[in-house]
């Protein structure tokens, strides 16, 4: 086996990690670092519940391979806040009843931020265009757009 | 799946890795297609070579109105580029169709190319555009042209284990030229399309007659297919309504969709076809004329 | 009317955080020390006999600990879904399905499973395990199957290969109501096979014991009846086994009402064969293969009417596509005729309804459970109807749809109607007046504005057992404890069910905790389905909610002096009733001295005295609740595009008689996302067949379901006509927002083209070709 000392930035903390080269991220995350935050709705890049940012974008971490993370700064839903202080997003999402099943929300949430991160004034529409790769089964994704919208709002404060 | 992930640091470092086995290593992009293929067991490798992190492949610039777009570049920064957007319209619209973001934000235009699924968004608007790719090996770089890259369904004449594309090189539109790019899908995002239609034109002075216009369709053929007869049509006449249709209905008439269970039947292709080339084609045009 | 401290609130939702911050648990994240991993062989083919199987080379791949197969697993029948544990006698359930059979039935039945230290390793066993297949002949449309020359797939007392009994009812004298009817329509409408596609697949995770007893955290939506399954399959005590949510699931649309397609069973069969737990989860495409659907087939509407617009008689017909095995097939043509008939008033009406079994993955329950189905021929005639004599749709309903007391074909009554507000305030918000003013002519892109109507149950009685019970334990320190057995699976309960309980009791909501979702920590309920969670499980709940009340006041008129009926409790305060505001006597010391003036107590100090002088407060509730419907108007804003064939939903009105929001943002939430999957079901989703029956739509790219661009402006409307039966007034919506999309986006379509569709989804390609042919 090539097993290989696998190093990056996760959630603001230097990780080191023993991964192999045919590993996904999502599988070094859930099932060695126990972060279960980015769930694993198809592992083919058809769902973004596994969203997490890498380097600043929001990518499908079941599409990337180990060692496409090598140096990378990542960061995940246990990253961006916790229950004393939470993100802008991540309170919204709770006040506007943008979670239902809860099972997308991890990925939403981080693909919201990727974009928020970039852009504080997003439309209606680019807030569907950044979270389309994030299928919602649940909500019909009104009150997401909504949450986002104000969280944006928030930041911008 | 693989057992060796090799991270290039060059071009000539990622030739060499792949030159120096028993051919049994390939090269890996964003890995969108890739994965996915030896995942399914329909390719096997034993290693992978990533050309993103080599530097002089993540270009995206443009010099002497030529555009040239490295083989790291993603779909999201060609649909965010707003020198793709000025100066190749179409590949950029194309480019902001490709699955969601999170699929842009590492899937390459090249890989795109390469992996020659016949209804390959930016495929077919580089074809439009005229596009050429640079093929590097262990002996030198040549520049093949997009219409002469494809053999047939998921085959390019890009062998993998052992050259590698290293970018695509598209000349900018001129002021009297535009492009536009279209797409019949099943829904917004997440989506292979139905028929995805790019047109190229460029415009005599006084912008009354095409000087010539460039179509691509797909997925009608192996690869994204040249509507050569509409394009014979079209050049060098008066732009007008009729000339146009005609021009549609000649696109379809070359077109050879197949039926598929999932995307649609050849008929139903067939002939919603014209009324896309010919939006296409009305649309590039305003365009140009709305340049001024 | 009666003011609310906590229901009807816009309570934040008690599951929300965990879920924002990664932390909530699922069944596919839990992970035990020791634990394996399984995977399944399915079957590649629709219909075959399994000659042999060979897994001795499997069994030699390093790693792998133990396979599955019919050889080495119990031969007991059972039914995946929840039936089996409540179908009404004189019913039978219908049992007809073993783990793993020596026929397979459809392609992505189940042949063997492997369990592995990892999935790699159990995923590489699978290709080592030979199986010789004789190949049966397979039939995969419902009205083929019903031939006599098809094959058998099961055999049927009810007729050829038809599951569980054939639904007949009415009322009335049917052919008497069309003789006297001026205008009749008939036709049949063809439905597609819908999948919920939940995000979080069936998953399981399974630790037997060594004295037996079995632990299994699982992604079903009614824990206590998988309990039933489980124990009977495997021959073990009800009460030596125990089945959890972790405690969250996500989704679930019906796919798990009762097991999680086999998810469970696999993984107790591997657990008892290794000794060790075992974990299952599946992946997206046998998620899409194999696990439950809901039912497509054909309707058959007829509708009779007088010239003046009053419905005389309606007819109606389904037959259903089952899939390989029963599941929810039994009751499902039973819900669909009852809703499709409980809607309009008239005094002949008549059933008749039955599933089909096919060679194709198992229908079962999906959200609306056969009313979307019937909805969508029954609301084409109802409009087909208002143009022939010539009256406005909208009004035509009003004039015929069910009032508070009517006579109509289901057992209970009609408790509440909110209808005749739902359409109007609907109305309004589409802009109905518009309607028929919208296109210019010549215009190539057609726009059409569509509506329906429809009701739906509360609760899942008298089409299956139901019954509920919750218990409410007032701790020692004031805080409550609520133990109800139905999970959360989304949908908010683990929010509102605490919030009929302080209301009941009169806390904060922040005193009342729950456990929920286990089989342990909670007596016993059917769960989360049928639109009922609330309505239902709410009235066990209300009722243990009034009697530890009813405790806590009679020992707080002792302690305090004051005859019982004076007291109240206000905001976890124990006052006298009508006194102004209660203040807080918290920490005042007023109780442990008793002194004779008092005039508050805090639950919180009362508790405690109690628990000085040896007692604790107990509520329990045990309820039969009833039933109730539930109505809906919809309305529709479509552009259909004549070059592409292409239909764009802009705009939905969804208004919604929910009997009483217990919490608003709740109720918008399932109406939104109702509608959402319903309007995927009217224009995109379905799953199609190859000629040798394989789903060719198996994975969330190929399966259309709607992505974020996809969405319509939705407008949830909510409509309150507080149910006498309901909790507080509340009535069912978990299902309600996805009845009537296909229904009224049809109409809609119709408005804009003039061309009625009878099958949906209405595809760019469906809607060009009829749209081409009537250029002709
Ligand atoms: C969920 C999903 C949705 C998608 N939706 C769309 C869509 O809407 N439209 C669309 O067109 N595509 C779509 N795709 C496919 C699209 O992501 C790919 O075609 C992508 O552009 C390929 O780029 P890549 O960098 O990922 O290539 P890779 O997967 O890394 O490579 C693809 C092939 O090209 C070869 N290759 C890559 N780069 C080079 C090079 N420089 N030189 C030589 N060989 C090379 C590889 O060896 C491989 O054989 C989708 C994919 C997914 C997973
Ligand atoms: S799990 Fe990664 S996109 Fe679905
Ligand atoms: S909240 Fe359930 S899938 Fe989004």
């Amino acid at each position: 086996m090539n097993t290989f000392k696998l190093t990056f930035t996760l959630n603001g903390e230097v990780t080191e990690v023993l991964a192999e080269p045919s590993e996904m991220l999502v599988d070094i995350l859930r099932e060695k670092m126990y972060l279960t935050g980015a769930k694993k709705g198809c592992g083919k890049g058809e769902c973004g519940a596994c969203t997490v940012i890498m380097n600043g974008e929001a990518v499908n971490s079941c599409m990337i391979p180990a060692m496409k993370a090598m140096g990378a700064v990542v960061e995940t839903i246990e990253g961006i806040g916790n229950k004393d202080k939470l993100h802008p997003l991540q309170e919204s999402f709770i006040n506007e009843g943008a979670i239902q099943c809860g099972y997308c929300t991890p990925g939403v949430i981080m693909s919201a931020k990727a974009l928020l991160d970039k852009n504080l004034d997003p439309s209606n529409d680019e807030i569907k265009e950044a979270i389309a790769g994030n299928i919602c089964r649940c909500t019909g994704y009104v009150k997401i757009v909504n949450a986002v919208m104000s969280a944006s709002q928030k930041i911008k404060g | 799946m693989f057992q060796e992930y090799y991270m290039a640091e060059s071009v000539s470092d990622a030739l060499s890795f792949l030159n120096k086995g028993p051919g049994d290593a390939v090269i890996i992009a964003g890995g969108t297609d890739l994965l996915l293929d030896l995942h399914e067991g329909k390719k096997r490798t034993k290693s992978l070579v990533d050309i993103t992190r080599i530097p002089e492949l993540k270009n995206l610039s443009m010099e002497d109105g030529i555009i040239k777009i490295g083989a790291a570049v993603t779909h999201a920064q060609v649909a965010e580029s707003e020198l793709i957007w000025a100066n190749a319209p179409a590949l950029a619209m194309a480019a902001k169709k490709v699955g969601s973001l999170q699929i842009r934000n590492i899937a390459t235009v090249v890989g795109n190319i390469i992996n020659a699924q016949p209804a390959a968004d930016t495929a077919v608007a580089l074809t439009a555009l005229g596009a050429k790719v640079t093929i590097a090996d262990t002996s030198g770089t040549r520049d093949v042209h997009i219409d002469q890259l494809y053999e047939d369904v998921g085959k390019s004449r890009v062998d993998c284990r052992r050259e590698l594309v290293t970018e695509v090189i598209i000349p900018a539109h001129e002021q009297n030229q535009s492009s536009y790019f279209v797409r019949l899908e099943q829904r917004k995002a997440l989506a292979l399309p139905m028929l995805n239609i790019a047109v190229m034109v460029s415009l005599e002075k006084g912008q009354q007659r095409f000087e010539w216009v460039r179509i691509a369709m797909a997925p009608v053929g192996p690869g994204p297919m040249r509507a050569t007869n509409a394009e014979r049509i079209l050049k060098g006449t008066e732009i007008d309504d009729e000339i146009i249709t005609k021009a549609a209905y000649e696109a379809a008439a070359q077109a050879n969709p197949r039926d598929s269970d999932l995307r649609g039947s050849r008929e139903y292709r067939l002939q919603v076809l014209p009324a896309l080339v010919k939006r296409c084609i009305k649309t590039a045009v305003a365009q140009v004329v709305n340049k001024g | 009317m009666k003011t609310f401290n906590v229901v009807g609130k816009n309570i934040k939702r008690n599951d929300a955080l965990e879920k924002a911050t990664g932390k909530a648990m699922f069944s596919t994240d839990m992970n035990i020390p020791g634990m394996l991993y399984a995977k399944v062989l399915r079957s590649p083919h629709a219909h075959a006999l399994i000659k042999s199987i060979d897994t001795s080379q499997a069994e030699k791949i390093p790693g792998v600990k133990g396979i599955a197969t019919w050889g080495n697993t119990p031969r007991e029948l059972f039914n995946t879904s929840a039936t089996m544990t409540f179908t009404v006698p004189s019913m039978e359930p219908v049992l007809d399905q073993y783990i793993f059979d020596k026929v397979v039935r459809y392609v992505g039945d189940e042949v063997a499973a492997v369990a592995a230290i990892s999935e790699k390793v159990a995923a590489e066993a699978l290709k080592h395990i030979k199986v010789e297949y004789e190949l049966l002949p397979a039939v995969f449309d419902p009205l083929e199957a019903m031939k006599p020359e098809a094959p058998i797939i099961h055999e049927c007392h009810a007729g050829k290969n038809i599951p569980a009994e054939i639904v007949k009812f009415g009322m009335g004298d049917i052919e008497k109501g069309f003789a006297e009817s001026d205008i009749i329509f008939e036709d049949v409408f063809k439905l597609p096979i819908q999948k919920q596609a939940q995000l979080e697949t069936q998953a399981a995770l399974a630790q037997v014991g060594s004295d037996g007893g079995i632990t299994v955290w699982s992604t079903t939506q009614t824990p206590h009846p998988s309990r039933m399954i489980i124990s009977k399959i495997f021959s073990t005590p009800q009460s030596k086994i125990r089945v959890l949510n972790p405690p969250y699931v996500g989704g679930g649309f019906g796919v798990r009402i009762g097991l999680s397609a086999k998810a469970e069973p696999i993984a107790v069969a591997l657990s008892k064969l290794t000794g060790k737990p075992v974990k299952i989860v599946y992946t997206r495409e046998e998620d899409f293969t194999s696990s439950d659907t809901r039912h497509g087939g054909y309707v058959w509407v007829k509708l009779g009417c007088k010239n003046d617009g009053t419905f005389q008689a309606m007819e109606l017909k389904s037959a259903l596509n089952a899939g390989a095995y029963c599941s929810f097939s039994g009751e499902t043509p039973g819900v669909l005729g009852a809703m499709g008939l409980a809607v309009y008033r008239m005094e002949h009406m008549s059933y008749y309804g039955h599933s089909v079994y096919t060679n194709f993955t198992p229908s079962g329950a999906m959200r609306g459970f056969g009313n979307p189905q019937a909805m969508f021929a029954i609301e084409a005639a109802v409009d087909t109807i208002a143009e022939r004599i010539g009256m406005d749709p909208l009004e035509l309903r009003l004039k015929n749809i069910i009032q508070v007391g009517d006579n109509w074909c289901l057992p209970y009554t009609c408790g509440s109607t909110g209808l005749a507000e739902c359409v109007e305030k609907a109305a309004k918000v589409i802009g109905w007046e518009r309607r028929g003013t919208l296109n210019e002519p010549g215009s190539k892109i057609l726009r059409g504005i569509g509506m329906g109507v429809g009701t739906h149950c509360s609760n899942a009685w008298p089409f299956c057992v139901d019954y509920d019970n919750a218990i409410i334990t007032v701790q020692q320190d004031g805080s409550i404890l609520l133990a109800v057995g139905v999970p959360d699976i989304g949908t908010g309960t683990s929010t509102t069910l605490p919030q009929l309980a302080a209301e009941a009791i009169g806390v904060e909501m922040s005193q009342v905790n729950m456990t929920f979702g286990d089989t342990l920590t909670t007596p016993f309920d059917i769960g989360s389905h049928a639109s009922r969670t609330l309505y239902a499980a709410g009235t066990a709940v209300v009722a243990a909610g009034n009697d530890v009340r009813k405790q806590i006041l009679e020992y707080a008129a002792v302690v305090m002096k004051i005859a019982l009926e004076r007291l109240d409790i206000t905001k976890g305060i124990i006052h006298i009733s009508g006194s102004n505001e209660a203040e807080s006597c918290e920490g005042s010391g007023i109780c442990r001295s008793g002194e004779e003036s008092m005039t508050h107590i805090s639950v919180r100090e009362l508790v405690y005295h109690a628990h000085l002088r040896n007692k604790q407060f107990i509520g329990i509730g045990r309820t039969i609740p009833p039933n109730s419907p539930p109505w809906h108007a919809h309305f529709y804003e479509v552009e259909v595009d004549t070059e592409t064939g292409m239909v764009k939903v802009v705009k939905v009105a969804a208004a919604h008689d929910v009997g009483k929001a217990v919490n608003p943002m709740i109720v918008e939430g399932q109406i939104e996302g109702g509608v959402l999957m319903g309007v995927g079901y009217a224009t995109s989703e379905e799953i199609k067949i190859s000629a040798k029956g394989k789903p060719l739509h198996t994975s969330y790219h190929k399966y259309l379901l709607p992505t974020a661009m996809d969405a319509p402006e939705i407008h949830a409307i909510i409509v309150e006509s507080n149910d006498p039966s309901g909790p507080y007034g509340a009535k069912g919506v978990g299902e309600c927002g996805m009845v009537l999309s296909a229904a009224a986006i049809g109409n809609a379509v119709y408005d804009a083209t003039g061309i009625r569709f009878n099958e949906i989804p209405l595809t760019p390609e469906r809607v060009y070709k009829r749209l081409q042919e009537n250029k002709k």
